[in-house]
């Protein structure tokens, strides 16, 4: 008797396990119109009345580079309201993958995290044109100074500029000071950059102050072979990374800079080592001054620091650098077009860029004025205004179809250097035979 | 119909209603996943909605000219032949030792079994810290009996993946001397009593009594191992990430990065299919090997 109840038990389960899979957010949807009649209030959910808009982000918590434009564009659209979809910085371009491989209506605007990854979405038609809006709303691309042509692919826009990062030459005052040695300028070849870091290179044991530092990143040694705008790291010939290389291993070998296999096995965040006063120098991105000014706003560190323009191979003009874009995209799958690039728009003007720059942030639009207001924010080094111009600038990584298979040959490679597994010669060689099987010469 | 049909169609309706509701999630999350890789390996597809493109066998061909997947297929053997073998004759020992009577015996049993359970992260980014080359404890203690130049285990091509493999010895042991324990206890005291009383000493016993009896357990064991190891990820991804260079790179690493990093779909397939095959044919050997030294009571 009791296997009619079995039987009903288990096709319920059964049949539970089927729906569960099914539409979960059916009534999420809410198509009422709101009081102005717009018609992209078609989709928007029951938030009060409010329209929804979903953006990807990376490590919000840690920057104000997203937060500080959400809530720009909330305070300027009081209707609306921005869902954030936040991951980590490692994971972002994964999870976005699968995110977007769904083909859902979210996210509606994506921050492209790399050139590499904006190519690989471009092309996967996961990104929305974005030319008919530029043309209708009339937005002056030469703002951008010729950074939103070179974020387009194969002769169309998909993303406009948002923020700007490159290379600076971080330092410590107080340990320069210590070892009375003047601060580093804003014209030094490669050369004499090691030359000072040798001078700024004292004391022992765990008191040791190392001259300078190299972060892991392969992009720390092949950045400055690439910043005279010759060559590539999508190459065929890798020979030109040579003399970067022999410095990084001089250095390493002579503990200018700190041993690379113990900062990878303890893995030791670049940061860490700066904001120890274990560095007298460091070269990195722009984006760590956000960072050093939360850290001397809160307390954390509290010392003296600054920055100069990165050294620049012999030959080459000072001022040159190497730099990224984080360009800002439109899902292909959005309900809110319109709105989207309304919040594209917003966040890639020059109104903003000042809010960006209020929170020490470079934007994808340079000016003296943005440079300004950076400057006078109360924990910037600001007689370091002048090292953020920059004369010339190169992209660190090309818009390259396998820049992404690429560079993980040029970290494997980088890291059987610097560990010493391998000459440079040999590294080399090894480097181009992979890059080649990749691109096919 | 007769009633006795009747009663075997119904109870074979009671049993497929019992294993229905697992039956469908097995067919949606394994069953038509595996299917669709397979028709994925003869393809071309980038994951998105760009048609995928039929290849042919094209994604195997150009697994056999990739020096990594030749790199990484010659990891997971690496892997693979050390492993297994030192896991088995570490659990089985463990096992024996741990199968007396002795004072605070459950102590002992479970902090050997902890490492399994213990979080693979933290497992991984701990054993990192002993392995430090420089300042970390296992090179301090090589270096004070003497070994001048310890390995640089995770940062040298030549013994990353032994770190791993001694790692992975280190976790799974304790969980295979559990299955161990549990056949022990199922052998009867009288053979070892009537041993004995042969003049048997405890080497003869191990060796003619307890190792015979426990090959169906061997059997299972290194067939799970073998399994566990050709798909190890995890462990490696935490401890090296495949590194220094390739040199601990192993095929579902490889996988993992065709798909996601390339978006290389069909290729990553492909190299699933090959995983699979190995895997298939190892245990069909060992299967085939049962029958020559597995003895049953």
């Amino acid at each position: 008797m009791k296997k009619p109840i079995v039987l009903l038990l288990s096709a319920i389960m059964a049949a539970t396990l089927i729906t569960g899979c099914g539409k979960k957010d059916t009534p999420k949807e809410d198509t009422t119109k709101n009081e102005t009649g717009n018609e992209q209030t078609e989709n928007t959910k029951n938030d009060g009345g409010k329209k929804t808009l979903t953006v990807t982000t990376w490590d919000n918590d840690t920057t104000p580079q997203f937060s500080a434009t959400i809530k720009a564009f909330e305070d300027a659209h009081p209707d609306v309201k921005v869902e954030v979809i936040d991951t980590s910085a490692d994971e972002y371009n994964n999870k976005l993958t699968v995110m977007l491989a769904a083909e859902s209506k979210d996210p509606d605007v994506i921050w492209v995290k790399d050139m590499g990854s904006l190519l690989s979405m471009a092309s996967k038609k996961q990104l929305l044109e974005l030319d008919e809006f530029i043309a209708k709303d009339n937005v002056d691309l030469s703002v951008y100074s010729g950074a939103a042509e070179q974020l387009q692919v194969e002769g169309k826009s998909y993303s406009l500029p948002y923020r700007s990062d490159w290379y600076v030459l971080y330092y410590n005052k107080d340990l320069f000071d210590k070892a009375g040695v003047e601060y580093p300028s804003n014209d030094m070849t490669w050369a004499e950059y090691e030359e000072l870091a040798r001078k700024v290179t004292f004391g022992e044991g765990s008191d040791k102050v190392y001259g300078t530092h190299n972060h892991t990143w392969q992009a720390l040694v092949t950045n400055w072979a690439v910043q005279d705008g010759k060559n590539t790291v999508v190459a065929k010939d890798y020979s030109y990374l040579k003399p970067y290389y022999e410095q990084a291993v001089r250095m390493q070998k002579d503990g200018i800079i700190q041993d690379y296999a113990t900062l990878k096995t303890a893995n030791i965040h670049y940061s860490s080592v700066f904001k120890n006063q274990q560095v007298a120098m460091m070269p990195m991105g722009t984006w760590f001054i956000g960072t050093m000014m939360q850290s001397q706003t809160s307390g954390e560190t509290d010392f003296n620091w600054g920055f100069a323009t990165i050294p620049h191979p012999e030959g080459v003009a000072a001022g040159s650098t190497v730099g990224a874009l984080t360009p800002i995209a439109i899902g292909a799958n959005t309900d809110v077009p319109d709105l989207a690039w309304e919040f594209v728009k917003f966040a890639a003007s020059a109104e903003n860029s000042k809010t960006l720059a209020e929170n020490g942030i470079l934007s994808g639009i340079q000016s003296e004025e943005s440079f300004d207001i950076i400057a006078s924010a109360e924990f910037f080094p600001s007689e370091c205004k002048d090292a953020l111009k920059y004369t010339n600038y190169v992209f660190d990584r090309p818009l390259d179809e396998n820049i992404d298979e690429v560079r993980t040959v040029l970290d494997e490679e980088h890291d059987l250097i610097m560990i010493g597994e391998y000459t440079i010669d040999e590294g080399i060689k090894e480097l181009q035979e992979r890059v080649a099987e990749i691109k096919g010469y | 119909m007769t009633s006795k049909q009747k009663r075997k169609i119904k109870n074979n309706l009671v049993g497929y209603s019992f294993i229905l509701p697992n039956l469908i999630g097995y067919t949606i999350f394994i069953f038509l996943p595996v299917c669709f890789s397979l028709i994925l390996s003869v393809m071309e597809w980038d994951g998105s909605r760009n048609p995928m493109v039929f290849v042919g066998l094209e994604n195997f061909k150009r697994l056999i000219n990739d020096s990594t997947f030749r790199i990484s297929f010659i990891n997971t053997l690496k892997y693979a032949v050390f492993t297994v073998p030192i896991t088995v004759v570490a659990s089985l020992l463990l096992a024996v030792l741990l199968n007396k009577k002795i004072k605070g015996i459950a102590v002992f049993r479970t902090s050997f079994f902890f490492p399994y359970i213990a979080s693979l992260v933290a497992v991984g980014a701990v054993w990192n810290m002993l392995f430090q080359p420089e300042y970390g404890p296992i090179n301090n203690l090589l270096r004070a009996i003497g070994i001048a130049n310890p390995p640089r285990w995770v940062v040298s091509t030549k013994w990353a993946m032994m770190a791993v493999i001694i790692v992975s010895i280190w976790k799974f042991m304790g969980y295979y001397m559990i299955v161990y324990l549990a056949a022990l206890q199922g052998i009867s005291p009288a053979l070892y009593e009537a041993a004995s009383i042969d003049g048997a000493n405890g080497w003869r016993k191990l060796r003619y009594i307890t190792i015979p009896l426990l090959t169906p357990t061997t059997f299972f064991v290194m067939m799970m191992l073998t399994i566990q190891c050709f798909k190890v990820f995890d462990l490696i991804y935490v401890m090296t990430g495949g590194g220094p260079g390739r040199s601990t790179n192993v095929l579902v690493n490889f996988i993992y990065n065709s798909a996601f990093v390339k978006f290389d779909f069909g290729y990553a397939s492909a190299a699933a299919i090959v995983l699979f095959v190995i895997v298939l044919v190892v245990t069909l050997i060992q299967f085939k090997g049962e029958k020559k030294f597995v003895k049953y009571m």
